[in-house]
């Protein structure tokens, strides 16, 4: 198939950037998108030209780092899928395609597609540590967690830090991220003991890293490659007010 | 209040927001600098405003009953609640100001939050109303003003008697009470005022579609599974509230009422 891409290029984080234009010729419907623009690359380099940066690791929906934005949507047009698990027979032959890195005060543009996230990780940092026993191997199990409970930590463990949700949200608002970490460990017995003060230091990070309020749009719930649902910001919302109150009365 | 906002970032490795000592001051300045605090009041006023919009329509549907009844309830609200009436104002003006200013203070806030925006924009699921919250609070916040001046300080329009002008507060029935019932006629018959009645009730509509499913989700008392009977929960209060006040208005408007 044939493609014509129109790419954010920009060489570092003070250049302005523009979008330059780039058609691909037999393109196969069944290469992944990254594999696409790998193509694009190496007709780049052959050209003696600038390669488009873009961030990749596992290319299979697990790292969370192919980061962009296509033809306005977060990962592209597919649900619950990565940008590497996005295969071009998701767009019909002679699609104009936009490219975009995340925007995002709170992420700066460092090259091309490339963004700096780890406000992210400042937030999970934030959190501070989870006590777990330790000594001798507990018995098998001694800490029941009830089965709801558990499905829906799992759930919320799926996140993979993409920073999609921020990406497509109009508020920039990481709040989804948030949501999931909170909401993985408020449903685990292990961290328990600092439940209260952790959703406080996050959300306090959270906030000072610049992200948006949540103005529960959902559309964070919709790019998510890992589905993760707006329920888990609800449980967010809860723990923070119980925090709060108890903080109050302590 | 000492809160680094205003449109700002704050800086990432700025002053820690969760104060260690913990006064009751300390404790309320953190909790609405912080977005999940400030929603939840934002929340609250609105579903304390959202109260107060049905109650404010049933009392008026006595206009169905005719004019003794509306004034004799008019008179009731005004005379024989005392002090409580200022206690009621108070109250819903104060409500009135924390949903207003902290809803906006929020957008503000997060108007920052994007300074390039993509030159792409698309969106999946996220719903019109819930798009343009600002918008039409703003809209129901200017005619709520306009509502204000024209029936409670009467300084918009003027009722015709036997051909004379009179104030609407000028207005007295057989009782010698406040006549709020022709003060409601005067209004809805003049086709303007009844169109801009009519407009901000849509305004209103759009704006509890998503707010009052939205508080809930705020307030952290949905799951997924609740979601849908939230959602609808909200369209009916809204509809609710449009359906009775669309109904006065119209039929004032089109003299189903008060042409005897
Ligand atoms: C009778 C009048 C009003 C009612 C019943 C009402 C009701 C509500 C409700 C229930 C919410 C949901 C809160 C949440 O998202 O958790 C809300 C949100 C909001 N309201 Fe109002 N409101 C009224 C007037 C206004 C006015 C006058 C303004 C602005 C000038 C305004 C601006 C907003 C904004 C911006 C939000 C979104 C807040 C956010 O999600 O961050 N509202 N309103
Ligand atoms: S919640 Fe979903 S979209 Fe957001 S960072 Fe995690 S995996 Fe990515
Ligand atoms: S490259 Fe790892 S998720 Fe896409």
């Amino acid at each position: 198939m044939k493609v014509t891409l129109h790419i954010w290029r920009q060489k570092s984080p003070a250049d302005q950037g523009r979008f330059v234009t780039y058609s691909l010729d037999q393109v196969s419907p069944d290469m992944s998108f990254l594999e696409m623009l790998d193509m694009l690359n190496e007709q780049l380099i052959q050209q003696g030209e600038e390669p488009v940066a873009f961030e990749h690791d596992c290319r299979e929906g697990i790292c969370g780092s192919c980061a962009m934005m296509i033809n306005g949507l977060a990962h592209g047009p597919e649900r619950g899928t990565t940008t590497c698990q996005l295969h071009m027979r998701s767009f019909p032959d002679g699609a104009e395609i936009y490219v975009e890195p995340w925007r995002a005060r709170a992420f700066p543009i460092l090259k091309d597609l490339v963004c700096d996230r780890s406000a992210l990780d400042r937030i999970i940092q934030a959190g501070g540590y989870v006590s777990v026993g330790t000594g001798g191997a507990p018995d098998a199990n001694c800490l029941p967690v009830p089965k709801t409970a558990q499905d829906k930590a799992m759930d919320a463990a799926q996140c993979i830090g993409c920073g999609a949700c921020v990406a497509a949200c109009p508020n920039a608002s990481a709040m989804l991220f948030l949501a999931a970490k909170v909401s993985h460990l408020a449903h685990l017995p292990q961290g328990q003991p600092e439940r209260h003060e952790r959703v406080r230091k996050m959300l306090a990070q959270h906030d000072r890293e610049g992200f948006g309020h949540c103005t529960n749009i959902g559309e964070c719930e919709a790019a998510c490659p890992k589905e993760i649902s707006v329920e888990h910001i609800a449980q967010l919302n809860r723990d923070y007010i119980a925090a709060s109150l108890l903080s109050l009365v302590r | 209040m000492a809160t680094a906002s205003a449109g700002k970032v704050r800086h990432p490795k700025g002053r820690a927001i969760i104060p260690t000592e913990q006064s009751g001051l300390t404790w309320l300045t953190a909790f609405l600098d912080s977005s999940v605090g400030a929603k939840v009041v934002v929340a609250l006023g609105g579903i304390g405003l959202a109260l107060f919009a049905i109650f404010h329509m049933l009392g008026n549907l006595k206009i169905f009953q005719g004019p003794d009844a509306l004034n004799t309830y008019a008179f009731f609200l005004k005379h024989d609640l005392g002090a409580l009436l200022w206690l009621a104002r108070g109250g819903l003006l104060g409500i009135f100001l924390l949903h207003v200013v902290l809803a906006l203070r929020l957008k503000w806030r997060t108007a920052a939050a994007r300074p390039v925006g993509y030159a792409y924009p698309g969106h999946v699921q996220a719903r019109v109303a819930a798009r343009t919250m600002a918008l039409t609070g703003i809209v129901v916040g200017l005619f709520i003003l306009f509502h204000l001046a024209h029936f409670t300080f009467g300084w918009v329009h003027q009722a015709e008697q036997d051909g004379r002008l009179i104030s609407y507060l000028d207005l007295r029935d057989a009782h010698g009470r406040h006549d709020v019932y022709t003060m409601v006629l005067a209004g809805f018959r003049t086709t303007w005022i009844a169109a801009l009645y009519l407009l901000a009730q849509v305004a209103l509509f759009v704006h509890l579609i998503h707010g009052i499913p939205s508080a809930f989700q705020t307030f952290g008392l949905q799951s997924r599974r609740t979601m849908e009977i939230i959602r609808g929960l909200g369209w009916l209060t809204a509809g609710v509230i449009l359906l009775g006040n669309v109904l006065i208005v119209t039929a004032v408007w089109l003299g189903w009422v008060g042409t005897s």
